[in-house]
């Protein structure tokens, strides 16, 4: 199974552990990937700034074309910002001929065309409806029986298409979950925004976000949180210090990418599979003991 | 009875991206019920629709909900009507900075800055997008701002979550910035 693997801007620096543990977990799985050469950035969701539609759009066709010219693998984006971005435009392109025209009129300046024939994934979409759950289960040799998750979808991976899952109450990640043998708890804030790209500057509102996520995630007996966004990640993780000061709680819960947990479950190394050193608040001490029930303490 | 402005309603359907959606609009207010900041907005998305139609530009574009937008898509999923509620606010946020109004100076700023690092290079810096927004007031408020964040900074590169290396531009970056102009050209028709 050949795929382009678009990781864009965030994964190359506070998503590298995203990046780092998702291509140890998809190798393993018979995943092979190609990067689209010279890709550019997706414009998330803050260029609105500075930009208006057409150019957003303009920006992603690009990646398109040059995925379709490079021998139109489906494209996985493992960021939700890239991702929506990228299924948007195809979706938009796809359905609106002029739009298509015109793109491509912009798109021709640079040699480029895109004739909308390459498929955009999200990673939780391939690993569930390509690899399978059995597929999955079959490499699970650690599971993490007994490990409460919240499986935290946030808002771009599913929202606006509800291409692989529920739009309001989806499952495939949970599904995963369950196949690694983990136990993913029900927490109402489940798909409640985290802030996204205006959190740095809007950091004091988008805290009350994160702290009632996490609130509920804790009140649900999660001892873990799963997320498949480096933005939800950062968010989540980074402050929660600041949260506790800002609101006086006392809210410390480990943030992992659900590749992370994956690669654990895998038998892969914690440091140099899972690569968890890179995570700030240390999903170690939560990890461990559950390993260790299972013999295992590696 | 409410203020009405009609050329400056008529750029604002010209300038916002689907602006022309906000007669489809039947005031049902569950855009404002799904937004994740609602409680933060003076005018929630249902609020700034009616505002627009009466020609109310100058409140909406001073508003500060126009930049308050996490871009979830709750709004556009559960519109009944279908309109592009979270693109409107968009659209109406670059407006506002466009015509000097900006209500939210650092959400504006960031926003203004992450396009600014595509436009440049065709990807994104984080650690120079921070640098250039922590540093948009001048050298002094730059000091305050980043020591502020410094303790993110540091957890940031001590856990591998840093691009040490400068980002280089794209190969295609002279093509790009090409038909990045053009769009803007485009959009302006």
């Amino acid at each position: 199974m050949k795929y382009f693997l678009y990781w864009g801007c965030s994964l190359e620096a506070s998503g590298a552990n995203y990046l780092k543990s998702l291509k140890p977990v998809c190798e393993l799985l018979g995943m092979e990937f190609e990067e689209i050469d010279d890709w550019n950035c997706c414009g998330a969701s803050v260029s609105y700034a500075g930009a208006r539609d057409l150019s957003i759009r303009v920006l992603n066709a690009r990646n398109l074309a040059l995925a379709e010219m490079q021998g139109g693998y489906d494209i996985i984006a493992p960021c939700s910002s890239c991702y929506i971005q990228l299924i948007r435009t195809n979706h938009e392109l796809r359905e609106d001929e002029k739009l298509k025209e015109k793109v491509n009129s912009i798109l021709r300046e640079a040699g480029l065309t895109y004739n909308g024939t390459v498929n955009v994934r999200h990673i939780v979409d391939v690993l569930y409806n390509d690899v399978g759950i059995d597929r999955i289960k079959q490499k699970v040799t650690r599971p993490l029986s007994g490990l409460k998750v919240a499986g935290y979808v946030g808002c771009q991976s599913v929202r606006p298409y509800g291409e692989y899952d529920s739009k309001e109450r989806p499952r495939v990640q949970d599904e995963i979950l369950k196949a690694l043998g983990a136990e993913p708890v029900k927490f109402p804030k489940k798909m409640q925004c985290c802030g996204s790209g205006i959190f740095l500057p809007e950091m004091e509102l988008c805290m009350g976000l994160v702290k009632d996520i996490l609130e509920d995630a804790i009140a649900h007996e999660a001892k873990i949180v799963s997320t498949v966004c480096p933005m939800c990640a950062m968010n989540l993780e980074l402050y929660q210090g600041r949260i506790n000061q800002l609101y006086n709680t006392n809210i410390q819960i480990p943030i992992v990418y659900l590749t992370q947990l994956m690669a654990v479950a895998f038998g892969l190394d914690l440091k140099e599979g899972a690569f968890l050193h890179m995570n700030y608040i240390p999903p170690e001490y939560v990890i461990k003991p559950i390993l260790m029930q299972g013999g295992d303490s590696k | 009875m409410i203020s009405w402005n009609n050329n400056a309603l008529r750029d604002v359907l010209k300038e916002v991206d689907y602006a022309e959606e906000i007669y489809k609009c039947i005031q049902c207010g569950m855009c404002a019920g799904s937004c994740p900041l609602r409680h933060h907005m003076d005018y929630p998305p249902r609020k700034i629709f009616a505002l627009l139609r009466t020609g109310n530009i100058d409140l909406v574009l001073n508003s500060k909900s126009i930049f308050l937008c996490t871009s979830c898509y709750s709004c556009i999923v559960r519109c009944p009507r279908g309109i592009h509620v979270m693109d409107i606010m968009h659209g109406l946020a670059h407006y506002a900075i466009k015509m000097g109004k900006i209500s939210r100076k650092n959400t504006a700023t960031f926003g203004q800055e992450f396009w600014k690092q595509i436009y440049k290079r065709g990807r994104v810096d984080e650690k120079d997008l921070s640098r250039r927004y922590f540093f948009s007031d001048g050298i002094v408020q730059g000091i305050k701002n980043a020591l502020s964040m410094a303790d993110m900074g540091i957890i940031m590169l001590l856990h591998g979550r840093m691009k040490l290396l400068p980002e280089k531009p794209i190969k295609g970056i002279k093509q790009l910035r090409i038909m990045l102009d053009k769009a803007e050209q485009e959009s302006r028709r």
